[in-house]
C-alpha cells in the first residue's frame, strides 16, 4: 500500500533527480525520527481518543495503533522499520523495568509472611498450571512448554506501572498490585534464564552453550545493572537531591546500560530491572530515592506499545491458536486469583480479589521474552512460541482494562466512583 | 437543615483526660502522603483496650483517641498501645505514620475525601476547604464536674491557647516550603466560619442560649460545627482544647495533656479574674503571634495594657502549676515543658534543623516518622 502511495512520487523525483544535482536520490526508508514522531503521533491520537470516548486506558489504543499500522493489517508500519525503532522500544521498556525494580519492596516481603506465601503462591501455581497447560492440553514438548510458562507467568510492569499512573491510584490494593507485578517479573526473569539453558539443551543438545548462555544472560545483566547503578549513585551523590540534573544523571545512566546491554546480547528488560532493584537496595543514603523519572518517558512509552502492537503476530492467528490462548489466560487467571484468595495479608478477600485482577496484564515483556527465546532457533522458535504470543495478542487488549478496573473497584483511583471509596 | 439537640452536660470526674491525636499516614517510598485510611482501618483486628482509632476527613490521616483516664500516665499507656497497634498494622500494609501539624510537601488536590455521609456532608459544604483541612491536630479533653465549671473553664484556658500552640508548634512547612511560621497548621483551621475563640459566656444557661441561636440562625447544627479553639463538649462531660498540633512524638503529647490537666486544676482552684470581654480583643493577635513565633511570641495583655514575651508568662505559669502537677501526680511530664522554654527549642526547631541537615522534605518525614515510633530518640536526644 505503501508503494502505491509513494510510486508516484519516486518517478517525479528522479525524473527532477536528472536537472536538479543537490537532491539526494529518493529515500529508500523513513528517516528514524520521523518513524518515532508518527508512531507517536498515531498511537497518542487513537490512545486519546479511546480514553475520552469509551474511558479505556490509554496503553490499550496504542497497541491498537500498531496492529492497526503493522505488518497484520494496513502495513504502513513495515518489519524493517520495527527493527528501526526497537532501540526506542528497548529505551521505554528499560526505563519502565528501572522504575518497577525501583519499586520492589523487599523488606515488606521480609516483615509480611502473608504477602510472601501469597506471592510464592502466585509465581508457582502460574508456572505449573501454564506449564501442565501446555505441556499435556496444547501438546508442547516440556522446553517449549516451560518457555510459555517462563513467558507468560508474571504480570505486565510497564502496563501496571502506565496504568497505575494515569489513574493516579493509591492505596492497598495498588501497592500489592506493584509488588506482586515486581515480584511475578523476578521470578520469571529467573525461569527465563533457565529455559534458555533448556532450549539449547533440547534443540541443539550443546551443552556448553545450555549452561553458559544463561549464566552470560544473568550474569551480564547483573553486572551491567550493577555498573549502571553505581555510576548513577556516585555522580548523583555530588548533585542537590531531586534536582533535575539528578533526573538527568538517572535517565542517562539507565540509556547507558540499555546500551550496553544491548551491545552484549544481554535483555535489556532484565538488566535494567536488576538495575532499578540495586538502586532501591543499595541507596542507602537516599541519594535518587526521591528521584522521579519525567514526565516524558510516557513518550517513549507510547511508541514501546505501538511498536508491541505491531510485532504481535496477528497475521498467523487461527481459530485453534485463539482457543489455545484463550485457555491459557484463564488458567493464568485461574492460578493468580487463587493465589490471592489462598494468603494475601490484612486485606479481605474481595480485595485480595481485586489484586488477582489487577495483575492480569500480559504484554511487552513478554513479547520480548518470546522473541528472545525464539531467536535462539528460528526455525522452530516462532512457532512454539506461537501460544504465550497470541496469550499476550490479547491481553494487551484486555489487561490494561482489566488492571484498571481493579483500581477503579478498590476506590483507590483519584476520580472514582464516590460510593466505593470516598470523593476524589 | 437537621439541627442535633444539644442535650445535657454529662458530668465526668474531675480532671479525668482524654487525647486525640490525628496522624499522618504516609508512603514509605517517598515519604509523601498516600491514601489508604478506610482499608487499613477496615483490616485492624483491634479489641480498643487503648482507645479508639478512627477515619479522619481524609484518607490520608488517622486518628487516635485515648480512653478516658484520671492520670497522665494512663494517658500515656494508652498512647503508647495505640500506637505500637497502628505501627504493626501500618508496617504490614507498609505504610508510614507521622506526627507534626502538617504535611510539609503534600499536594492537597490529590486527597480524597473519606466515605460517610459527614465527612460527605462537609465535603459539599466546605469545598476546596475540607481537603485543605489535612491538618493534623492533638485534643485534649479535660473532665469537668459540672456544666457551669465547663463553660467557666473553656473561659479561662482561652487566655492560655497561646501556650499550648508555642509548646506544640510543628508544622513549619506547608506546600514544600518554610512558611516562617512555627504552627502553620492553624491558618488552615481559621479559613473555616465557625473557627475562633468562644464568646464571653458565663455559664452553662448562656451557653445554651447561644447555641440554640446559632441554630435558629442556621449558622450550627451541631456542636461538631464549632471550631472552636477550646468548646465544651457535653457528651463527654469536657472540655475540649483544639489548639494543639499533633507533636512529633507521643512524650509531647503526653506532657501537653498533663500541662492542661495541671492548669485546669490551678484554674479551678484559684479563681483567677477572667476579663473575657477585654481578652476577646486581643485573642486572634495573640494566637497569631504564638502561629508565627512559637516561645518567642509577644502576648499582648488586655488588662495591664501591655505586651509580655510568652517565654517569660510560660516560665511562671509552669511554676505556678507545679503543686497541682504534683497533686495529680504529673509534675514529671512537666520538665520537658520546663526545658523547652528555657532552651527555647520545639518540634517545629527539629523539623526545620532536619531540612537544613537533609536538604529536602522527604528525608524530614522519614525522620519524623521514625521520630513518632521511638527509632531515632539519639536524634531527638541530640537536638534538644
Amino acid at each position: 500500500m505503501i508503494d502505491r502511495i509513494t510510486s508516484p512520487l519516486r518517478a517525479i523525483w528522479e525524473s527532477l533527480l536528472e536537472r536538479l544535482f543537490f537532491l539526494p536520490p529518493f529515500p529508500e526508508s523513513i528517516d528514524s525520527l520521523a518513524l518515532f514522531s508518527l508512531l507517536l503521533v498515531v498511537g497518542l491520537l487513537i490512545g486519546e481518543w479511546l480514553h475520552a470516548h469509551v474511558r479505556w486506558p490509554k496503553v490499550i489504543g496504542y497497541v491498537l495503533a500498531g496492529i492497526l499500522f503493522g505488518p497484520s493489517l494496513l502495513g504502513w508500519i513495515s518489519i524493517e522499520a520495527l527493527a528501526q525503532a526497537r532501540p526506542i522500544a528497548d529505551a521505554a521498556l528499560g526505563l519502565l523495568m528501572m522504575e518497577v525494580g525501583r519499586r520492589l519492596d523487599l523488606s515488606w516481603l521480609r516483615r509480611t509472611p502473608e504477602l510472601l506465601r501469597s506471592t510464592f503462591a502466585d509465581i508457582t501455581l502460574s508456572f505449573a498450571l501454564i506449564f501442565v497447560f501446555a505441556l499435556w492440553l496444547v501438546g508442547l514438548t516440556p522446553a517449549w512448554a516451560a518457555a510459555t510458562a517462563a513467558v507468560t507467568m508474571a504480570s505486565a510492569p510497564a502496563v501496571v506501572l502506565l496504568t497505575i499512573e494515569e489513574a493516579r491510584a493509591q492505596g492497598l490494593v495498588t501497592e500489592r498490585i506493584i509488588l506482586h507485578t515486581a515480584i511475578g517479573s523476578a521470578a520469571s526473569f529467573v525461569a527465563f534464564a533457565f529455559v534458555l539453558g533448556i532450549v539449547h539443551a533440547e534443540l541443539s543438545e550443546d551443552w556448553l552453550n545450555a549452561i553458559v548462555h544463561p549464566l552470560w544472560v544473568v550474569a551480564g545483566a547483573l553486572l551491567v545493572g550493577g555498573i549502571g547503578t553505581w555510576l548513577a549513585l556516585g555522580i548523583a551523590k555530588t548533585l542537590p537531591k531531586r534536582s533535575l540534573a539528578q533526573v538527568f544523571v538517572l535517565v542517562a545512566c539507565a540509556l547507558l546500560a540499555v546500551g550496553i546491554a544491548r551491545m552484549l546480547a544481554v535483555p535489556v528488560f532484565l538488566t535494567l530491572f536488576l538495575m532499578g532493584v540495586l538502586l532501591a537496595s543499595r541507596d542507602r543514603q537516599q541519594t535518587l530515592r526521591y528521584t522521579e523519572l519525567p514526565e516524558g518517558h510516557w513518550l517513549l512509552a507510547i511508541v514501546l506499545f505501538v511498536i508491541v502492537g505491531a510485532s504481535l503476530p496477528w497475521q498467523d492467528f487461527t481459530w485453534l491458536a485463539g482457543l489455545q490462548a484463550l485457555g491459557l489466560l484463564l488458567v493464568r487467571a485461574a492460578a493468580k486469583a487463587g493465589a490471592m484468595a489462598w494468603s494475601g495479608g490484612s486485606l479481605p478477600l474481595p480485595k485480595r480479589l481485586l489484586v488477582g485482577i489487577g495483575i492480569q496484564p500480559l504484554s511487552a515483556t513478554a513479547v520480548f521474552m518470546a522473541y528472545e527465546i525464539a531467536s535462539l532457533y528460528p526455525e522452530v522458535g516462532r512457532s512454539a512460541l506461537t501460544l504465550p504470543l497470541f496469550a499476550a495478542a490479547m491481553m494487551e487488549l484486555v489487561g490494561p482494562a482489566l488492571c484498571r478496573l481493579a483500581l477503579q473497584r478498590s476506590g483507590e483511583c483519584e476520580s472514582g466512583d464516590r460510593s466505593r471509596g470516598g470523593i476524589a | 437543615m437537621t439541627t442535633k439537640p444539644l442535650g445535657d452536660f454529662k458530668d465526668s470526674a474531675a480532671f479525668s483526660l482524654g487525647v486525640e491525636l490525628e496522624l499522618q499516614l504516609v508512603s514509605k517510598r517517598d515519604f509523601d502522603l498516600t491514601r489508604g485510611a478506610t482499608d487499613l482501618l477496615g483490616s485492624l483486628d483491634y479489641d480498643e483496650r487503648f482507645g479508639e482509632i478512627k477515619l479522619e476527613i481524609t484518607e490520608s490521616m488517622i486518628e487516635i483517641s485515648t480512653l478516658a483516664r484520671p492520670t497522665v500516665d494512663g494517658i500515656a499507656a494508652d498512647l503508647g498501645g495505640l500506637r505500637d497497634t497502628l505501627r504493626e498494622h501500618c508496617e504490614r500494609n507498609n505504610i508510614g505514620v507521622c506526627g507534626g501539624g502538617t504535611h510539609p510537601f503534600h499536594h492537597w488536590p490529590e486527597r480524597r475525601i473519606c466515605p460517610g455521609d459527614r465527612f460527605n456532608e462537609l465535603y459539599q459544604r466546605y469545598g476546596y476547604l475540607a481537603k485543605q483541612f489535612t491538618v493534623f491536630g492533638q485534643h485534649i479533653h479535660v473532665g469537668c464536674t459540672s456544666a457551669d465549671d465547663a463553660i467557666w473553664l473553656t473561659q479561662a484556658l482561652g487566655v492560655y491557647v497561646p501556650a499550648f500552640i508555642a509548646l506544640s508548634a510543628s508544622s513549619p512547612f506547608v506546600d514544600g516550603v518554610d512558611s516562617f511560621y512555627q504552627s502553620a497548621r492553624l491558618n488552615a483551621v481559621s479559613a473555616f466560619p465557625l473557627s475562633g475563640q468562644c464568646p464571653p459566656l458565663g455559664s452553662w444557661q448562656e451557653f445554651t442560649e447561644h447555641f440554640a441561636f446559632l441554630q435558629a440562625c442556621g449558622i450550627a447544627q451541631g456542636i461538631k460545627d464549632l471550631y472552636w479553639d477550646v468548646r465544651p463538649k457535653p457528651e463527654f462531660g469536657t472540655v475540649e482544647l483544639r489548639v494543639c498540633d499533633t507533636p512529633l512524638t507521643i512524650e509531647q503529647a503526653t506532657s501537653l495533656a498533663a500541662l492542661a490537666q495541671s492548669l485546669s486544676r490551678w484554674l479551678l482552684r484559684t479563681r483567677p479574674p477572667l476579663h473575657a470581654a477585654k481578652q476577646a480583643h486581643v485573642a486572634r493577635y495573640n494566637k497569631f503571634q504564638a502561629c508565627r513565633y512559637g516561645l518567642e511570641a509577644m502576648i499582648s495583655d488586655p488588662v495591664d495594657l501591655c505586651q509580655i514575651p510568652l517565654k517569660q508568662t510560660l516560665a511562671n505559669l509552669l511554676k505556678e502549676v507545679s503543686e497541682d502537677a504534683r497533686e495529680l501526680d504529673c509534675a514529671h511530664w512537666l520538665s520537658p515543658l520546663k526545658q523547652a522554654v528555657a532552651e527555647n527549642t520545639g518540634d517545629a526547631a527539629w523539623l526545620r534543623a532536619r531540612e537544613k541537615q537533609h536538604g529536602n522534605l522527604n528525608d524530614v518525614v522519614r525522620d519524623a516518622s521514625e521520630r513518632l515510633m521511638g527509632k531515632n530518640n539519639q536524634i531527638q536526644e541530640k537536638t534538644r
